[in-house]
């Protein structure tokens, strides 16, 4: 009777697993757990009836005078239980009617005939055959329930451990493998393998995990059948939407409706699971997403004002140049296209920092390593940042033993351009006039120092000093400093070296890199 | 020309002294401020004629000294800003600004603008309700006439009204929020619809061309501006 509900079920679900019949030969946990009623027992349980029957009847004949019909026939009904329930039911039904027939015959008189004399003896007879029919039919249908409760269960308890092993991991490729590695050997295959849907190209299916065998060497599209092993297709599909597809392989028969109930229903929760973990990865994409977004308006706004700030001033200088009412004599003249020519230095500098900043965002910056002369990059370095701001005094302290630097000679000088700038503009902002460079030797490596005396980084700050947006200005994001001290620290990196801020005896800031001296590997 | 004392707040050194320079240049005298806080100190002192005013100031904002500088002082005030604050930007001539530039600017238009606020001042100095003619248009303020091809353009109470807060700010622009607000009252400062119908109303009785407003000129999304300048205003000295 179960085997027809299991069956109908089955074929409910679509009837793409084949129906199957008994258990093959090979053991594996699930088959033990829903170990089906083995033939060979039914057949003993025919030859007990008939063998059993004939030796009651050998045992009663003896004495049949001394025994009433009545006691020889509770005998006859302890053995058809007993058969029944060995047997099952064909063999109790069978044993009954033996039963019947060798009661009638030998033991109610007159003997040896089918013949019965009192009628009281037809009763005595034919409750026994409805009373060992009846107890057979009820032992068997107990029995019956009894293996179907005991089948259920281990196919619960099966399930159980497949969703608690599939629900208790971290999403990923592993945990799909440990997933079906428990599957296979619950269920009994060799070969497993998981296709989903491929998110970039939707309707094609990618492996995403398999065990005992080669990635790729079990397909969906692989023929049915090879080497007479079992090949099993699940779709996992969770409402319409189809995610993938489960390919079992195993050298075994075809499955029992049970290991078929079991793998569908694990295959639902492996849906819903792929389902989660393909929602998990949307929604981690999105977050990326969001935060990318974030960032690029940030990075615009920066970049707008920063690149106008120096264009209004040049547009605000030409303009006056151009105006008819513009004083005509050469000071005035000479005094504004300087303005101009400073400012279009600020904006070539800012834009040589956006273009840095992104060729060390998309990693693509390779330094050219080389002995440099520090010397010759800082003096350099010095003197442009002399033209830019006008008002600063620039002193310089260099250790005869750091002369020699490993670096890119054209990222130092970036990274010190930007460094001087940065204190100029700090020492500036405070009303002072002097930014010292000082370069010393330090286990090894080459220590430079860019000292200002402006208002100085607080703690709390120093850490984000070197992020592209961060800068001490509270007015929203600006590049600013940000930027050039984001670059120096990207700079270095590739250079091998390190950049971090000190605090300047007295106030101030001090930017410090270290570089290493001696050739390095 | 018409000289007077211009303060320039911006946080931006090279602007400051771009702008400066030309004002100097052209005869007004100037002081800068480099923030807030300075430009706040230093106004009263410097009794500066007109301010031209960055919004995006470090410490204390230029909407704030903008609220200040009113609180004692109706002097003219230009506000600069960048496109991206253009909330700020109508928040300040709420507040009581004059007028703004989106920065990069021509100084060209910055003086065109000085120039048309200082005459303005110099008109309300001159106490005398002043006289409005553009072609034949004529707004008589003092005798509350209005005519037009020389015959009289007869005016609501509520149009006359409008016209009275335009002609009180000559040059001035004047947000949609500001005018609801003194010629309804506070209670409408939201019925930006009231204003454009009255406002097109009011040009189809004395613009030349209601179509192509010139004296009544719509800064889209912001508000409008009164371009007419006071006629025959008797120019005081140059202080």
């Amino acid at each position: 009777m179960s085997k027809r509900v299991a069956q109908a079920a089955i074929e409910r679900r679509g009837g793409d697993l084949m129906p199957a019949g008994r258990g093959g030969p090979e053991p594996n946990a699930l088959r033990l757990l829903l170990a089906p009623r083995a033939g060979p027992r039914r057949a003993i349980g025919y030859v007990v009836a008939l063998a059993g029957t004939a030796a009651l009847t050998g045992t009663f004949l003896p004495v049949r005078a001394s025994l009433t019909p009545l006691s020889e026939a509770f005998g006859f009904l302890v053995f058809v239980v007993a058969v029944a329930w060995v047997g099952g039911l064909g063999p109790g039904i069978a044993a009954s009617f033996f039963a019947f027939g060798a009661f009638n015959f030998f033991f109610l008189p007159p003997y040896n005939t089918f013949v019965i004399e009192r009628p009281e003896h037809i009763a005595v007879l034919f409750v026994l055959l409805g009373i060992s029919v009846l107890i057979s039919t009820l032992l068997n249908r107990t029995r019956e329930r009894a293996v179907a409760a005991e089948t259920r269960e281990g196919e619960l308890r099966a399930l159980q451990e497949l969703s608690s092993e599939l629900v208790g991991r971290v999403p990923g490729r592993e945990a799909y493998e440990a997933v079906l590695e428990r599957l296979t050997s619950i269920i009994g295959f060799d070969v497993a393998s998981l296709w989903v849907e491929d998110e970039d190209s939707p309707g094609r299916l990618r492996e995403e995990a398999s065990i005992g065998a080669v990635a790729g060497t079990l397909e969906p599209r692989a023929p049915s059948t090879r080497d007479g092993n079992s090949l099993e297709r699940v779709p996992l599909s969770v409402g319409r939407h189809n995610l993938g597809m489960l390919l079992l392989r195993g050298d075994r028969d075809p499955l029992t409706p049970g290991e078929s109930r079991v793998l569908r229903a694990f295959c639902d929760q492996l849906a819903l699971v792929l389902e989660r973990d393909r929602l998990l990865h949307v929604a981690a994409k999105a977050e990326t997403y969001r935060a990318t977004e974030k960032l690029r308006r940030a990075l615009l706004t920066a970049v707008s004002h920063d690149l106008r700030s120096p264009l209004s001033a040049i547009k605000a200088s030409v303009t006056d140049l151009l105006d008819a009412g513009a004083p005509e004599d050469l000071t005035y003249r000479k005094e504004a296209l300087a303005s101009i020519d400073k400012e279009v230095d600020r904006l070539n500098l800012l834009i040589a920092n956006l273009l840095d900043m992104s060729r060390i965002e998309s990693g693509m910056l390779r330094a050219r390593m080389q002995s440099v002369d520090l010397d010759e990059v800082v003096t350099q370095s010095i003197d442009q940042a002399k033209r830019r701001w006008t008002g600063i005094r620039f002193a310089t302290s260099r250790d005869p033993r750091a002369a020699i630097v490993q670096a890119d000679p054209v990222f130092l000088d970036r990274v010190i351009t930007n460094l001087l700038d940065n204190a100029a503009r700090a020492t500036l902002d405070a009303g002072n006039a002097s930014v010292e460079i000082e370069a010393r030797p330090s286990n090894g490596s080459t220590v430079v120092r860019v000292i200002d005396h402006g208002k100085g980084v607080p703690a709390t700050a120093r850490e984000h000093l070197f992020h592209a947006f961060y800068d001490l200005d509270e007015r929203g994001p600006r590049l600013g400093s940000g930027l050039g001290l984001a670059i120096c620290k990207g700079f270095l990196t590739s250079m091998r070296g390190n950049i971090w801020v000190e605090e300047t005896p007295g106030g101030g800031a001090t930017l410090a890199l270290s570089l290493e001296t001696e050739k390095g590997t | 020309m018409i000289a007077g004392r211009i303060l320039v707040v911006d946080d931006e050194p090279e602007i400051r002294r771009a702008v400066g320079r030309a004002l100097g240049a052209r005869g007004y005298t100037v002081e800068s401020a480099a923030d807030g806080e300075r430009a706040v100190d230093v106004a009263p002192a410097f009794a500066p004629d007109l301010v031209v005013l960055d919004l995006n100031l470090p410490g204390i904002d230029g909407l704030s000294v903008c609220r200040q500088i009113r609180s004692w002082s109706q002097v003219p005030i230009i506000v600069l800003s960048v496109r991206e604050d253009e909330s700020d930007k109508v928040a300040a001539l709420d507040l009581g600004a004059d007028d703004y530039l989106t920065k990069p600017f021509g100084i060209d238009e910055l003086l065109a603008r000085v120039r048309a606020l200082l005459r303005r001042t110099v008109a309300i100095e001159s106490r005398k309700p002043p006289r409005f003619v553009f072609g034949e248009v004529e707004v008589d303020l003092e005798t509350r006439t209005i005519r037009r091809d020389g015959e009289d353009v007869h005016l609501t109470k509520t149009e006359w009204a409008l016209v009275d807060a335009f002609t009180a700010h000559p040059g001035r622009l004047l947000t949609q929020r500001w005018l609801l607000e003194h010629v309804w009252g506070p209670g409408y400062t939201e019925d930006f619809n009231v204003l454009r119908v009255f406002v097109s109303q009011l040009r189809r009785k004395i613009e030349p061309d209601a179509d192509r407003p010139q004296i009544i000129v719509t800064d889209p999304g912001v508000g409008y501006r009164w371009v007419l300048r006071p006629a025959e205003a008797a120019v005081p000295p140059v202080s």
